[in-house]
């Protein structure tokens, strides 16, 4: 499984029709960094299957957590199994901000 | 504690307090805040209980904008939409230059519902409004896809919604319980989420359903929470209903079926002779469905606070006298689906005579229905000069051994 950063990844060269359609799809390219981002969501399943006959293998994107903003993959989670949208769209919460916190020692003894 | 519905408590009143779906957001915010002006409306789609009304609700309140809704209970009429569309989208009130409010943001909710006769020309109604506006213009639909919203989507700006994630839905329990000082399992909290399916406002509701005051939340108390959207047919959703021992057991049943409120109406009507042999216990039950009906009505498609109501009345039916149940074979599907379902090609066949009639007398397919087709049946069937009558209406021969036929005059 490749696992791709939405705020900017790298592609193999692909012929004009393809990187016309990605772009149809909703990446925008950077030929300054050489980097693709995705622009736009509405087409996103479209655009994973399209990336994932690029790449010849199962693409997921990084999810980045509302509390603490890092970057984490799908297969990270404990719902992945369960989760009705799979890893769209891209945000979350990882599992460290989800768990219940630890008391600490200091707060047991108020 | 239980008087409030915390779905309505807790409902997000800025945009960042609404659950998940961060890139829409993202996307509305910068079309609200005129960045992408491509387009003059925006139309907000995805499952039912993802935020989108509640986007729309926090953005009119973070921007200080007054919204002026039609949902699904209004007629959608190009009529009903003009008279109150135009005038909210083409004036700009002197309100605009207040610090109060900065004018008026139209918002139509459900939109894939503008249907039938009722709703005639609404969508193009709406087209001209979006080429027109001068405000804000917001569409909301569960699904885009419908052949007849396909000229509103060329106006539109896109933007799809996704089903809230179990740990989102999580994070969003765990703050309505420390607000409620509410001491739970983390493991409840996750059983509830993963009970959800994705929709926040049922998980919401199973919380409420389930916290008492001053007890702690366990994984236990979440047991008798049923799978939401469970595939249970409508024969064995009519076996269960029939064979309950009491109310809560149909209640538990009733909210896992994903049979038709209004199919499932039906086939009780239609069953409940065979269940009650007794005509005091039969009037009884036919009563509490009568006020299911009631209910059914008044949900229409977006009272849905009222649905209780209708599965209770439900319910009581049910438990009308529990003892007195033996197994019997079900009607199903309900006989007026059966009927409709053999009687298609015959209205098919009706209709298009009645066009046809239609179209030489200038009278609408109603009317001819009702008065011109009684008589051309007898004087078909009398056989006297028809054939210039059959040529004028350019009927069929099959058409012509239908109508002499016609039973139902």
């Amino acid at each position: 499984m490749v696992i791709l950063n939405k705020k900017g990844f790298k592609l193999p060269r692909v012929e004009r029709e393809k990187f016309i359609l990605l772009i149809r799809l909703g990446l925008e390219y950077n030929g300054q960094d050489i980097l693709f981002s995705i622009k736009n969501y509405n087409n996103i399943n479209q655009l994973r299957d399209t990336l994932q006959d690029i790449l010849k293998s199962e693409v997921s994107f990084t999810q980045t957590c509302i509390i603490c903003s890092t970057d984490f993959g799908c297969s990270t989670c404990k719902y992945s199994e369960s989760c009705p949208t799979k890893d769209l769209p891209f945000s979350c919460v990882c599992n460290r901000c989800l768990q219940p916190k630890k008391v600490t020692q200091q707060q047991l003894l108020f | 504690m239980k008087n409030d519905l915390w779905v309505e408590k807790y409902r997000p009143t800025t945009i960042k307090d609404v659950i998940g779906n961060e890139e829409a957001k993202t996307l509305f915010v910068e079309w609200l805040e005129n960045k992408r002006p491509t387009k003059k409306a925006v139309l907000l789609y995805g499952p039912p209980g993802v935020g989108k009304t509640t986007l729309v609700n926090a953005a009119a309140n973070e921007y200080k904008f007054r919204i002026i809704e039609m949902n699904a209970s209004d007629a959608r009429s190009e009529k009903a939409v003009n008279r109150i569309a135009v005038p909210a989208t083409s004036f700009v009130g002197l309100d605009k230059f207040s610090s109060e409010v900065k004018g008026n943001m139209l918002f139509m909710d459900e939109v894939d519902g503008i249907a039938g006769n009722e709703d005639r020309g609404g969508v193009s109604a709406i087209i001209k409004i979006v080429e027109n506006t001068r405000t804000p213009v917001i569409m909301a639909a569960n699904d885009p896809d419908l052949e007849k919203l396909r000229p509103l989507k060329k106006v539109c700006l896109l933007i799809r919604f996704q089903q809230a994630r179990i740990p989102l839905i999580i994070m969003a329990l765990k703050k309505i319980c420390e607000q409620e000082h509410i001491k739970y399992e983390f493991e409840a909290l996750e059983k509830i989420a993963l009970n959800s399916r994705g929709d926040v406002r049922s998980a919401i509701n199973d919380l409420q359903g389930l916290s008492e005051e001053g007890k702690t939340l366990t994984v236990q108390d979440t047991l008798a929470l049923s799978l939401r959207n469970k595939d249970i047919s409508m024969y064995d959703t009519l076996k269960g209903y029939f064979a309950t021992k009491s109310i809560m057991e149909v209640s538990n049943l009733l909210n896992s079926s994903n049979v038709e409120y209004d199919d499932l109406l039906m086939a009780i009507g239609d069953n409940m002779p065979r269940r009650y042999t007794d005509p005091g216990e039969l009037a009884e039950a036919y009563d509490f469905l009568s006020q299911a009906d009631v209910f059914r009505g008044r949900v229409g498609t977006e009272n849905w606070h009222l649905l209780k109501y209708f599965y209770n009345n439900l319910a009581q039916a049910a438990a009308v006298n529990p003892e007195s149940y033996k197994s019997f074979e079900f009607i199903s599907p309900p006989i007026r689906v059966i009927t409709l379902f053999w009687t298609k090609s015959k209205r098919t066949l009706l209709d298009s005579i009645c066009v046809k009639i239609g179209v030489q007398c200038h009278v609408s397919k109603y009317e001819a229905k009702m008065i011109f087709v009684p008589y051309l049946k007898l004087m078909l069937q009398q056989k006297k000069k028809t054939n210039t009558l059959i040529e004028w209406l350019k009927l069929t021969p099959e058409e012509v051994t239908f109508l002499t036929g016609l039973k139902m005059f």
